[in-house]
């Protein structure tokens, strides 16, 4: 591994910790993400590995080197920061070549790479410019070809997107990590956006709290969330309490039985999430596809929800509220409040957590 | 109806127009009307003055005292100007850029003077001083000056470093910059206008102040503001409106170096 993040911990005062017990690696040309909501320490944890924060314990280390006691300006990290932080008193070449000129690298060559850099992110011909006479995604390029001029070990990129407007940010996030599996880049990735984080990243740490809930592929955070934190923070969920019974299926207020894959203790309670998009819905009375490992329920429309790319249901059954989710056709609208209909999704969908674990 | 409230509007208008102009003719008539007496013909300060001569320029170009205490006036605030900006510029930045305990009640400290009357600092400073042996002299007058002009300083400074751009040297220093480089070559660059702007004030302060002055000049020291009023108190000649008249020019000079300075600010950060 080439970047080991080793039992990490941030205390300012006597307050909880910000980060704390903090571990994971990246393999060299990985993208890593650092996922959680605001507040939960993951760009704490960005500013230990760039040295700008001290860490109160544990280590860092860079391709088998511990640089936790090194100074920022000795650690050799690219940052591209949220603010982009451009030096506003210089022109854009001149920033893009700070980095070279604190290498001390020769005026020629410098004027090379930074012209190279330049073009990697297609800013040919601004570097006359100061940075505030262009736009905010030219800023965005500037920062990340200055962050990645000097041949950096490691790339940090705290929330780099989030300044930026919807569509300029999709094509950035393909850009960003287009030019990372070119460079073969060592990168992280701090945001607090999960789609940008399921769409580019090799792998995410799931924070909350300070604390890491998971760590796995996009699909495992995804598919096999961790934690009920984990599954409600990567997408819409329905969550249902129950208690599992001895035949190893769930029950539910007494008037709901549902089945999982992976059966739990009897009697213990148990915390049920299913995604709305992974629910069938059919009229009542239809026949369920493949019905065998499927948990079925009758239902109620009350309220429909059109937001364009899809339809949102939400149904009373067995006295509780359930998030359905299809995608739009052109046909419109199949099913109107009052509808009866059956609810169906596959064992495999039903994620199951100790009731007591959630945090 | 209608045609009523639009008159009443024109009359509030009117109203405070004529207010404004009250007010700007009072704050401003003093200053103003020191240039036409600095020409006046007459032997004692009066107005209308029944003639116009530059006499009373000349009269000051031969006045040894005056041009004296001119000079000193003007050497001391320089002195006092560089020795505060040397003083208060790294202040600044430790008190900006490090957090400890007790950080906010050390700034409140510090700017404290600021809120002493002058007479009460003066007096201060005169016991301390007459045990040292330092009245009337060079050193003693810059401490003494020292005394207001750094937390005048040290409040724009802060104020300047609070609005740099955010991480701009966090960032310099992940690119490689050792610290003193990094308040070299971003710091001091960015807060360019706050410092040009301490500077004028501080010279400004410094060169305008009577009352520290006055307690510690002693006889030996001739500072301007002191010559001024010992000279208004025997007599009442045109030479102190010739001599208020080039003060306000110089101050007004270095209003408009902070103006541009300040307007260099908009220009630079964002």
């Amino acid at each position: 591994m080439y970047l080991k993040v080793d039992s990490l911990e941030k205390r300012y005062g006597a307050f909880d910790p910000s980060v704390s017990n903090l571990s994971f690696s990246l393999a060299q040309g990985e993208l890593l993400g650092l996922l959680g909501p605001s507040g939960c320490g993951k760009t704490t944890t960005l500013r230990m590995i760039s040295g700008m924060v001290a860490a109160t314990s544990g280590r860092i280390l860079v391709g088998g080197h511990d640089v936790t006691g090194l100074p920022t300006y000795r650690r050799n990290m690219g940052v591209m920061f949220q603010s982009y932080a451009l030096f506003p008193h210089m022109t854009v070449a001149e920033n893009v070549a700070f980095g070279l000129e604190m290498r001390k690298h020769s005026k020629h060559e410098i004027a090379k790479r930074v012209e190279s850099a330049l073009a990697m992110v297609r800013l040919n011909g601004v570097g006359d410019r100061k940075p505030r006479q262009l736009s905010g995604g030219q800023q965005q390029r500037v920062a990340l070809a200055r962050a990645l001029v000097f041949e950096p070990d490691i790339l940090l990129l705290d929330e780099p997107l989030s300044n930026l407007d919807a569509k300029l940010r999709d094509d950035m996030r393909n850009e960003i990590r287009e030019i990372q599996q070119r460079l073969r880049m060592t990168t992280i990735f701090v945001t607090h956006d999960q789609t940008e984080a399921m769409a580019i990243c090799d792998r995410i740490v799931v924070m909350n709290k300070g604390r890491l809930e998971q760590i796995g592929t996009p699909h495992e955070i995804y598919e096999t969330p961790a934690t009920p934190m984990v599954a409600d923070f990567v997408g819409r969920i329905n969550r249902l309490k129950g208690t599992w019974r001895s035949d190893g299926a769930i029950d539910i207020n007494g008037s709901m039985t549902i089945r999982a894959s992976r059966p739990g203790a009897r009697g213990a309670p148990v915390l049920v999430m299913v995604r709305p998009h992974r629910i069938g819905l059919v009229a009542s009375g239809s026949a369920i596809p493949s019905a065998e490992h499927e948990n079925v329920l009758a239902g109620t429309i009350r309220q429909v929800t059109y937001i364009g790319d899809t339809l949102q249901y939400s149904v009373e059954a067995a006295g509780a509220r359930i998030l359905v989710e299809k995608a739009t056709t052109s046909a419109g609208d199949p099913f109107q409040s009052g509808a009866e209909v059956l609810l169906h999704w596959s064992e495999q969908d039903t994620l199951t957590f100790a009731a007591d674990g959630e945090r | 109806m209608i045609r009523g409230s639009m008159m009443l509007q024109g009359l509030i208008r009117t109203f405070q127009l004529l207010a404004i102009a009250a007010i700007l003719a009072f704050l401003l008539a003093p200053v103003l009307l020191v240039f036409p007496i600095s020409f006046s013909a007459d032997a004692y300060v009066s107005w209308p003055p029944s003639g116009w001569s530059t006499k009373w320029y000349v009269a000051l170009l031969e006045n040894d005292e005056m041009l004296e205490a001119f000079r000193n006036s003007f050497l001391l605030a320089l002195y006092v100007t560089v020795l505060t900006l040397l003083i208060a510029t790294p202040a600044a930045v430790a008190l900006a850029r490090s957090t400890f305990v007790g950080r906010d009640t050390l700034i409140s400290i510090f700017t404290a003077p600021l809120l002493l009357p002058s007479i009460v600092l003066g007096l201060a400073i005169l016991i301390i001083f007459v045990g040292q042996g330092l009245v009337g002299t060079w050193p003693g007058m810059i401490l003494g000056h020292l005394v207001i002009t750094l937390p005048y300083a040290l409040r724009v400074l802060l104020t300047g470093l609070g609005t740099l751009p955010m991480f701009v040297e966090d960032a310099a220093g992940t690119l490689g910059a050792h610290p003193l480089t990094v308040f070299r070559r971003i710091t001091l660059p960015l807060m360019t206008p706050a410092l040009v702007a301490t500077g004028a004030l501080s010279f400004i302060v410094s060169f305008d102040e009577v009352v520290i002055s006055l307690f510690i000049a002693g006889t030996q020291l001739k500072l301007l503001p002191v010559s001024l009023y010992h000279y208004v108190e025997s007599r009442t000649d045109p030479l102190v409106a010739a001599v208020s008249a080039i003060m306000v020019l110089g101050t007004l000079l270095i209003v408009l170096i902070m103006e541009r300075a300040m307007g260099l600010r908009r220009t630079v950060a964002k």
